[in-house]
């Protein structure tokens, strides 16, 4: 990416939203970057000779990206790799928090409609994405879009509870090794996560849904005092985090 | 007119199973590309200046980086990047000995295609034989 090369606003914007629609038709990332690289010096070419960016793309920035997007081949390796990290991150959360209230048991229920709520959700964002950046909505539809696709799988997950509640599947227990199994695979399972995305944002925000309730648990305090601390400990701990490394990927932006 | 049209078709038919009108398009950028790339190496933006400089005129100038790209994958070109006195590095596209044969193929197809419609117009625009219907236009 050549981000010494001034281009206007509009050129500019069109690039991002290239991208943007490329990586959610799961395309190589390196080959998005090699046309968006390619089609910037272009642009830059262009503009300087007093071309409009529709000289360059045609009328329908929507219509030149589909172009675009059926010539490179899907990535279905790091789509897997994306899928199985939000399905399974979105499992670990459950599997933590229970293995601290003891063995682990799920429904037949629970277990696909856990498999389908992630499934939901990312199609949700591809076909999101994509819309916003081929059609280009308000920024306000754009909010209201972003929005709508967040709120998706929390409703769906209220209605998972509600609807294991109603009706009945074949449970599935697990022993105390079982669960200590399972919890250790979920263990290596985000620290490996954590490495392969160099963040750790979901070990961190795991271990803060959980560790505070059971480590309050293991002091003299009353249950209430614990019930109202747990959410501080841990809504205060994400917010540290991201405010941490905000200022430090501002640091290192400079 | 659809005496061309039947004709014209006929003709890439021998030459290559039918083909429709936007393929056939399509295919003649192609052969327009790779004979400016034969000629020595280009990056994109060079190659959508040197069309326009031969007449094409009302096409998308980005237009040519899918079929860059296809032609990419088919190995009828390779690329190289270059860093320019101006700043940017380019991408200068060049021809394999695969692309220059598919560039003879193009011209062998191209010049029997311009012989036959030739053919056709002439003979069409020459003889005046009246003409049923032209309640079109």
């Amino acid at each position: 990416m050549n981000s010494e090369l001034k281009l206007s606003d509009k050129s500019r914007e069109f690039l991002d939203h290239l991208r943007l629609y490329l990586f959610s038709s799961g395309k190589h990332s390196d080959e998005i970057e090699e046309i968006v690289e390619e089609l910037e010096v272009h642009l830059f070419e262009a503009e300087k000779n007093g071309k409009p960016i529709e000289k360059i793309i045609g009328k329908s920035p929507k219509e030149y990206m589909e172009m675009v997007s059926n010539e490179m081949a899907t990535d279905y390796r790091s789509w897997i790799k994306t899928i199985s990290l939000i399905v399974f991150g979105s499992f670990s959360f459950t599997i933590f928090s229970d293995l601290m209230k003891g063995d682990l048991s799920y429904s037949v229920l629970e277990i696909v409609g856990h498999l389908f709520i992630g499934a939901v959700f990312i199609a949700a964002i591809a076909t999101g994405f994509k819309y916003i950046s081929a059609a280009n909505p308000s920024i306000k539809k754009q909010g209201l879009l972003v929005t709508a696709i967040m709120i998706l799988p929390i409703a769906l997950f209220v209605g998972l509870i509600y609807a294991n509640r109603t009706i009945d599947t074949p449970v599935i227990h697990f022993g105390s090794t079982a669960s200590l199994i399972i919890g250790g695979i979920t263990a290596l399972f985000i620290i490996g996560a954590s490495f392969w995305a160099k963040t750790w944002i979901l070990l961190i925000v795991v271990a803060l849904l959980t560790l505070p309730d059971f480590l309050l648990g293991l002091t003299p305090l009353t249950h209430e005092a614990q019930l109202m601390i747990s959410p501080w400990i841990t809504f205060g701990g994400i917010g540290l985090y991201l405010w941490l490394s905000l200022s430090w990927s501002r640091k290192n932006g400079k | 007119m659809l005496v061309i049209i039947t004709l014209v078709l006929q003709g890439i038919g021998e030459v290559k199973e039918n083909l429709s009108t936007t393929q056939m398009l399509k295919g003649i950028l192609d052969g327009c590309l790779l004979a400016i790339i034969k000629d020595k190496e280009v990056y994109g933006y060079e190659l959508a200046e040197k069309l326009e400089s031969y007449g094409f005129h009302s096409f998308s100038e980005g237009t040519i980086y899918p079929l860059l790209m296809r032609m990419q994958k088919e190995e009828l070109v390779t690329t190289t990047l270059k860093k320019s006195t101006a700043g940017p590095r380019r991408k200068y596209y060049s021809l394999t000995p695969k692309g220059e044969a598919e560039l003879e193929m193009f011209i062998e197809r191209w010049n029997y295609l311009q012989t036959n419609v030739n053919r056709v117009l002439r003979h069409e625009s020459n003889s005046e034989h009246p003409k049923g219907d032209e309640t079109d236009e």
